[in-house]
């Protein structure tokens, strides 16, 4: 009697140590089919930044929307003028016709002056070297350049032409004054970099000096231009 | 004999049948508790074999080893420590003496049934 009052508890004991094996069998069996355990914290990191991400263009969206439902309603006429002004006025600031103020560098290049001999060309700047600070600002995020005054937009052109340099056909003489709106430190490491563009320019004993600036002023883009009519879509399409 | 292993059987039929789902990151804590209570129940099965069997023991033990088991792998995690593979280590061990123990007992009960049986018919 007292031997089967022990094997019940025993019993008892086994079916309870059974479910708690069988569920965690469950367990394993569902996060082996799942995903590699170790990268779950990675993977959650990942989930909550793109989560992040979607809400952010959510966001976007439906601000587009509105502004596209204005539009189209076109019942509120101020709303839709001003976002047209605002339109405008960005469009205005992509192709440079506007003055662009901010903090960015100030790059002035000029001819050596010290003649260490050899070709005299090799000690002048070049329309090359203009051209290569141009881009590696371009690279490091430059807002708006300008060159002597010259602002440099989706047209411009920087070419040589005998002992000067034509910027947007204007001609232009050392020395260059290269004033760019953006962000003062990357553009300055862009520039300064082992084996970059002043490293390149050093041993001609070319003089270039980079300042950083609080407030620098960009000029608009003053030429004259005799834009051609834009193609639209149905147009390329047909 | 029977009755206990049956009762496992069912109870691993009843666990995997209602698919229930251990949160990830305490499975390993679970783990270390089918140890420990594996471990109980074959200290237990040993102590009935011996006439010894106490159950405020054997349930005592099955849920305090549990409990220490997991606490300790708790510790361990908290600490950067991998605790665990001390309860492994000792409950791995006890698991394998009480079963050899089991083994010797139920060996020698038979030796002794022939002893018997040969002693009557002679």
């Amino acid at each position: 009697m007292r031997k089967n009052y022990h094997f019940m508890a025993l019993t008892l004991i086994c079916v309870f140590l059974g479910v708690i094996i069988g569920v965690q069998y469950n367990t394993v069996k569902k996060q082996n089919s799942l995903t590699e355990n170790q990268r779950l914290t990675e993977l959650t990191a990942t989930l909550k930044k793109v989560q992040e991400e979607n809400k952010a263009l959510q966001a976007h969206l439906e601000e587009k929307e509105k502004i596209i439902k204005d539009y189209e309603s076109g019942l509120n006429y101020g709303a839709t003028i001003g976002n047209l002004q605002n339109e405008v006025q960005q469009l205005r600031l992509f192709s440079g016709l506007t003055e662009v103020e901010g903090a960015g560098i100030v790059v002035t290049m000029n001819d050596s002056s010290t003649k260490k001999g050899g070709d005299s060309n090799a000690y002048l700047v070049h329309a090359e070297d203009i051209l290569s600070v141009l881009n590696e600002l371009n690279v490091a995020g430059a807002e708006a350049v300008s060159i002597n005054g010259q602002r440099i937009v989706g047209i411009s052109s920087v070419s040589c032409a005998g002992s000067i340099v034509m910027v947007n056909g204007e001609r232009v003489a050392a020395p260059f004054e290269i004033l760019a709106v953006g962000d003062g430190d990357i553009m300055q490491s862009a520039l300064r970099f082992p084996g970059g563009v002043v490293d390149n320019l050093a041993p001609w004993g070319i003089e270039i000096t980079i300042r950083k600036e609080a407030r620098v002023v960009v000029p608009p883009y003053t030429q004259s231009v005799l834009w051609k009519a834009p193609v639209s879509d149905q147009e390329v399409v047909g | 004999m029977i009755a206990p292993i049956f009762g496992l059987l069912c109870g691993v039929f009843i666990g995997v049948a209602s698919g229930a789902v251990i949160p990830y990151g305490y499975s390993g804590y679970v783990a270390m508790a089918i140890l420990a209570c594996l471990d109980s129940v074959l200290g237990g099965i040993y102590a009935i074999l011996q006439k010894q069997f106490d159950l405020k023991v054997f349930a005592s033990g099955f849920f305090c080893n549990g409990i220490l088991a997991v606490g300790l792998v708790w510790l361990g995690n908290q600490l950067n420590m991998n605790l665990s593979i001390a309860a492994v280590v000792v409950f791995g061990s006890r698991i394998f003496n009480n079963f050899s123990q089991i083994r010797r007992f139920l060996l020698n009960k038979t030796e002794k049934k022939i002893i018997v049986f040969t002693e009557k018919e002679e």
